[in-house]
């Protein structure tokens, strides 16, 4: 028990007092992805949004339409007599967004559109498609005629355009857990990738494990004590990259979002989603430590872990795909358990059952790979192959 | 007499890969490193294995530290076996080579602790024999800078004080003196001797001739991984100096072996 408890010290030590560490392993990650989270939200609502004006110079203005395109501010719309050519050329250079032309007895036509011999009427316009005003002039524009258009002929009608008795928070953790497992997932992985092959290869490949293996402590607790301080450092490193995550939701979707709130978890979520990252941190940090064992460098573990990353990925993937698992059996898999069940927590329907099955699987899988460890830290094949 | 070490058919095999077979130019998949290694060493005394590079020293000295296993055979330092009881050998040994590195990150005296801690030695008697031993190697100017930080001399000074930390009685050396100064090969040598005088028994491995003179008591002299010759030093050297007593019998071994 010395041993081990020696060995943890050691680790944190390791890791803590490394300031260079600490901020590229726990502090960094949480705030880039929070930053370019946010600034990528802020952009596309700008985009959406935004308070630029579009010039548009429309042709032979219908009277029926025109109080309906004062409404909308962004449109900035001149009456056109030129010649269409000009308008077309100042289109194409981008001095203008757009230009319409109706035809001349648009309300006239209109007005006859019981009439058998009505002709659908053709509205001319001309916009640029590799220009962001111009396509964005040309939507509200379309947008305001299509409106006009569904008044004019109206048959029917959705009341209120329908009631949605869906809660915020139940629309909230559909979002929520149809992204956040397989992201979750990744940003574990990621944080165990940037600690456990520097330590396990790192320091075979450094000669420093061998002094520790010419001591008495047991090689088991070796393998005991560097998983468990890898594995709280990975959860750290994974904690703050979720944090940046969440945090920025909000502001990455924008208006899209308002019903989100962390508070509708409950604080028995939140321990749940911390025991299921911690026993999926357990996991991986051995996975990876038991590969980067069998490297000769850090380099080399690297390359190994790689193709690891992908597997993760994938598995993250399939568990948004598979929705509600069919039976708990389901839920001794390894890391797709763990997705699953972040999948369930966030969708406010975890059953104490699938929970329990998971923590166990991930825990005994744990178990058996710091056994393997151990059996790897014994094999003088393994940690003395030059 | 008292024996500390007792090594018995020791033998050790090492498969070589297709590479290594063709860098070193041979059909062989297997080479012998060490082979039927058979000797003894005595409460108190300095003995030095003496060899070209290549011999086997080292892999014998790594397998009496239990970092990897013998083929066959068996060694036992003070009774307990190399290959039965790893754990016990491995509390009751001082192990020194150049393979076994230090973590640059960390202070002299933070290392001199963990270490302390692995052997499971109590603070008190911990922070003693750190005191001691820092003054004695000048390491305490230095105790809280980190070992990156430190010279050459410095490390190995670090190195040789920690594979004593748990205060061995049986202490084993691989080439203890490679790389350093002459002040800092006398500071090892100096306590390599210090060490005998309090009792300890000292396995040493190295090719240099003027250090077994000067230090040891017995030495075994190994060529492709078997004993050639083993006696008293003074024995040994009775009649020429070592160096020319070692070419001897490597010339017959070689003449023998055409």
């Amino acid at each position: 028990m010395k041993g081990i408890i020696a060995i943890i010290k050691k680790e944190f030590a390791r890791f803590f007092l490394d300031r260079r560490m600490l901020i590229t392993t726990i502090l960094l990650p949480g705030i880039l992805i929070y930053v370019v989270y946010t600034l990528m939200g802020s952009v596309v609502s700008g985009l959406v949004s935004g308070d630029s004006q579009y010039a548009v110079a429309v042709k032979n203005m219908p009277q029926s339409l025109s109080p309906l395109f004062s409404t909308v501010q962004q449109l900035q719309i001149t009456d056109a007599d030129g010649n269409d050519d000009d308008y077309k050329a100042q289109v194409e250079d981008g001095r203008l967004a757009l230009y319409v032309v109706f035809p001349e007895d648009f309300d006239e036509a209109i007005a006859d559109k019981n009439d058998p011999a009505f002709q659908t009427l053709q509205i001319e316009m001309w916009y640029n498609s590799a220009d962001e005003n111009s396509s964005l002039a040309y939507s509200l524009f379309v947008g305001v005629l299509d409106a006009y258009e569904e008044s004019i002929a109206n048959l029917f009608d959705v009341k209120d355009g329908g009631y949605d008795l869906a809660s915020d928070a139940s629309v909230t953790s559909y979002i929520l857990s149809a992204v956040v497992p397989m992201v979750l997932l990744v940003l574990l992985f990621s944080g165990c990738m940037a600690v456990a092959p520097e330590s396990i290869a790192g320091e075979k490949e450094r000669g420093t494990l061998a002094t520790m293996l010419v001591t008495p402590v047991k090689r088991s607790h070796i393998a005991i004590g560097k998983i468990v301080s890898l594995s709280c450092i990975s959860l750290l490193s994974g904690v703050s990259s979720f944090l940046g995550l969440i945090l920025s939701l909000p502001n990455l979707m924008q208006g899209a979002f308002d019903g989100f709130s962390l508070s509708m978890f409950s604080v028995g979520d939140y321990f749940m989603m911390l025991g299921v990252m911690l026993s999926t941190v357990l996991l991986l940090v051995g996975v990876i430590s038991c590969v980067s064992a069998l490297a000769k460098s850090v380099k080399e573990a690297s390359s190994y872990v790689g193709p690891l990353n992908i597997i993760v990925i994938v598995v993250g993937l399939l568990s948004s795909f598979a929705g509600g698992a069919a039976s708990p059996l389901l839920y001794l898999i390894p890391v797709y358990n763990s997705a699953m069940i972040v999948t369930d927590i966030m969708a406010l329907s975890v059953s104490p059952l699938a929970f329990a099955l998971t923590m166990l699987s991930n825990i005994v899988v744990a178990g058996l790979l710091v056994f393997l460890l151990t059996r790897m830290f014994n094999s003088e094949k393994i940690m003395f192959n030059k | 007499m008292d024996i500390v070490l007792s090594v018995q058919n020791l033998k050790k095999q090492f498969r070589l890969s297709y590479k290594q077979q063709k860098l070193q130019n041979t059909d062989k998949k297997v080479i012998t490193a060490v082979d039927n290694l058979s000797f003894t060493a005595n409460r108190g005394e300095i003995f030095g294995l003496l060899g070209p590079n290549g011999a086997g020293k080292t892999t014998t000295l790594r397998m009496l530290a239990t970092l990897i296993t013998p083929d066959s055979g068996d060694a036992f330092v003070e009774g307990y076996s190399i290959v039965k009881e790893p754990d016990k050998v491995r509390s009751r040994i001082g192990f020194l080579t150049g393979e076994l590195k230090l973590e640059d990150f960390f202070t002299p005296n933070y290392l001199f602790n963990f270490f302390s801690e692995l052997y499971g030695i109590e603070e008190g008697v911990r922070n003693s024999r750190k005191r001691e031993l820092f003054s004695r190697f000048g390491i305490d100017r230095f105790a809280e800078v980190k070992l990156a930080n430190l010279s050459t001399g410095m490390k190995q000074k670090v190195s040789l004080v920690i594979s004593v930390v748990n205060d061995p009685d049986f202490i084993i050396f691989d080439e203890p003196t490679n790389g350093l100064d002459v002040l800092t090969a006398k500071t090892v040598t100096d306590f390599l001797l210090e060490l005998k005088a309090q009792g300890k028994t000292i396995i040493l491995s190295t090719h240099i001739f003027s250090l077994v003179e000067k230090i040891c008591d017995r030495a075994g002299i190994i060529i492709d991984g078997r004993l050639a010759a083993l006696d008293t030093v003074s024995a040994l050297t009775a009649q020429k100096n070592l160096e020319d007593v070692f070419f001897d019998i490597y010339a017959a071994r070689q003449g023998g072996a055409q």
